[in-house]
């Protein structure tokens, strides 16, 4: 398997950005994940990057579920796993695209996606496997989300809000 | 009518002839699963590279083996979504393309529609060989399942008023779909996790042959809200708690190591020698996953047929190549007193006859796409079932 040509964090270091500690959270089932998406739309006002980071079956669609259910975008049901179309757009009563970046391998592929037209538009982008995405500079609010499997159905969550 | 389908929706470029809607006169499917065999899964943009690379070959190699050439095709259909954008885009600017510089109508057609049609295609065809064949009707409940969906849908034809029976047009309602991971892509995910190589649907059928289905009980995925709704994210974090920090996870790693430097060889692993390198805890826990996703899926599809009192079960998509999904569905459907209908392989994974099948429809009742026509990465096909009572007074909305 080839390693992606990203590494998280690492021109984190060289740039002087301002970071602040929302929420350090523990979930117990999917519906708690849910409950703390629902939470955590109320802190978004679009256009913001919202970045999940965290490995396979961490929660990290459900709790994009919870966001674009809470900013009123799609219902719940309607939201699912972006990994085969790479964005799923839903344009309720506010607009949100949610990306996933599992299959995007190169700094090229990602190009391709147009990350900087969606980030023109008065949206809010959920994007998983946002890792990926830490060294971009968006002109825009971010937040980066990070969850971890601390047991069956248990997940550790950490919001942090990241000003640059 | 000769129709000329374009599919490029994600990972096969594709092209067809299909005359009337029925008869295929040539379906030439280019895959590239070679090209993202190394990446465990479809890349965006060597997609759409492969796409442009090949389609021109394709779509000449489809005219050839008909026997036909551009000139004696009498409109084109082309997928235009849902799909990976940039491949989508290559077929519809494509097929637009051709459609001017010929002079012929081109239309649009929903990818999934397209594989609710190549059920039907399948059937005329096997029914024209074989008049003894059971007909595959309407309405129906159609299962569309793949690497990327898993949908329900009632399916209906309007036989029109006007002695117009033999071109019927369709009207979908959209009874559920999966409310996380496609079907098609646990078994990727799954695949990967358990370093067995990709695509993962059918190296997990044939590997499953050797486990026991009920070596492991997943329980049963319960949905909240519509009952005809899947799931299929907790399935695959499941298999990994079962992984993650056992000797499994060990052993996928050696596989990954030995798969790494076969291919560094230039060597591809046969089916049989990946075999020997899984253990019987792990062929164990691929079959008893694999029977999980098949038995939700024919539980539900056979709810939705006895909901919607329909007489028969359609089943499309890649995943429709499934062993275990065509002996268990045909066997369920049986013991309800239900027909249920497949696709040969060909037709169930993607490709373009059931795109030139579809569109033939929508040709002969007379829709033309203008310049207007492009790709949609989201496109749902049909009405939601709330919706149903409003479609049903604008057929045509």
């Amino acid at each position: 398997m080839k390693q992606t040509a990203y590494r998280a964090g690492s021109v984190q270091a060289t740039r002087s950005s301002s970071r602040r500690r929302l929420h350090d959270r523990v979930t117990h089932s999917p519906d708690e994940t849910l409950a703390l998406g629902r939470e955590l739309a109320t802190l978004l006002s679009p256009p913001c990057l919202v970045l999940l980071e965290g490995e396979l079956g961490s929660g990290k669609t459900v709790l994009a579920k919870g966001i674009a259910a809470g900013l009123g975008a799609a219902a719940e049901s309607e939201v699912n796993s972006p990994t085969f179309a790479l964005v799923h757009e839903y344009a309720g009563r506010r607009r949100v695209y949610h990306l996933d970046l599992y299959r995007v391998e190169s700094a090229r592929e990602l190009a391709s996606l147009g990350l900087e037209e969606l980030l023109t538009q008065d949206a809010t982008i959920i994007v998983e496997w946002g890792a990926k995405l830490l060294h971009v500079d968006a002109p825009v609010p971010r937040f980066e989300i990070y969850l971890e499997h601390r047991g069956e159905g248990e997940r550790r969550i950490r919001v942090e809000e990241v000003a640059d | 009518m000769l129709v000329l389908g374009i599919e490029s929706s994600c990972d096969e470029t594709a092209a067809a002839v299909v005359a009337d809607g029925e008869r295929i006169l040539s379906n030439v499917v280019a895959s590239q699963i070679l090209t993202h065999e190394r990446f465990g899964g479809v890349v965006p943009e060597l997609a759409s590279r492969e796409h442009l690379r090949r389609i021109g070959p394709v779509i000449d190699e489809a005219c050839a083996r008909a026997g036909v050439s551009l000139a004696d095709v009498d409109a084109l259909a082309v997928t235009e979504g849902p799909g990976l954008i940039g491949s989508l885009l290559v077929g519809v600017v494509y097929a637009k393309a051709l459609a001017e510089a010929l002079a012929k109508p081109v239309v649009g057609v929903n990818h999934l529609e397209g594989h609710i049609h190549a059920v039907m295609l399948e059937n005329k065809i096997a029914r024209a060989a074989n008049p003894e064949i059971e007909i595959a009707e309407f309405p129906n409940v159609t299962l569309v399942v793949s690497g990327g969906h898993t949908v329900l849908y009632r399916v209906e034809a309007d036989q029109g008023d006007d002695g117009t029976a033999h071109r019927p047009q369709f009207r979908y309602t959209r009874l559920g779909q999966t409310r996380d991971d496609a079907a098609g892509e646990a078994f990727d995910k799954v695949a990967k996790l358990l370093a067995l190589g990709y695509p993962g649907g059918p190296v997990i059928d044939r590997l499953s042959t050797h486990g026991n289905p009920d070596a492991v009980d997943f329980g049963r995925v319960r949905m909240k809200g519509n009952p005809l709704d899947f799931s299929f994210s907790g399935l695959k974090t499941a298999v990994l708690y079962r992984v993650r920090g056992t000797a499994l996870e060990r052993e996928a790693e050696d596989r990954r190591q030995w798969q790494h430097d076969l291919r560094r060889e230039g060597k591809r692993p046969a089916a049989d020698e990946l075999r020997t390198h899984c253990s019987q805890e792990t062929l164990d826990l691929i079959a008893s996953f694999q029977s999980t996703v098949v038995n939700d899926l024919v539980e539900r599809s056979l709810v939705a047929a006895e909901s919607e009192a329909v007489s028969s079960v359609f089943v499309s998509g890649g995943v429709a190549c499934n062993s275990l999904l065509r002996l268990r569905a045909v066997e369920a459907a049986r013991v309800q007193g239900l027909g249920c209908f497949f696709p040969s392989l060909a037709l169930a994974t993607d490709n373009a006859a059931m795109i030139a099948a579809a569109g033939f429809f929508k040709l002969a009742a007379g829709q033309r796409a203008d310049v207007t026509l492009t790709a949609h990465a989201s496109f749902p096909l049909g009405v939601e079932s709330g919706a149903r009572d409003v479609h049903v007074q604008n057929p045509n909305g």
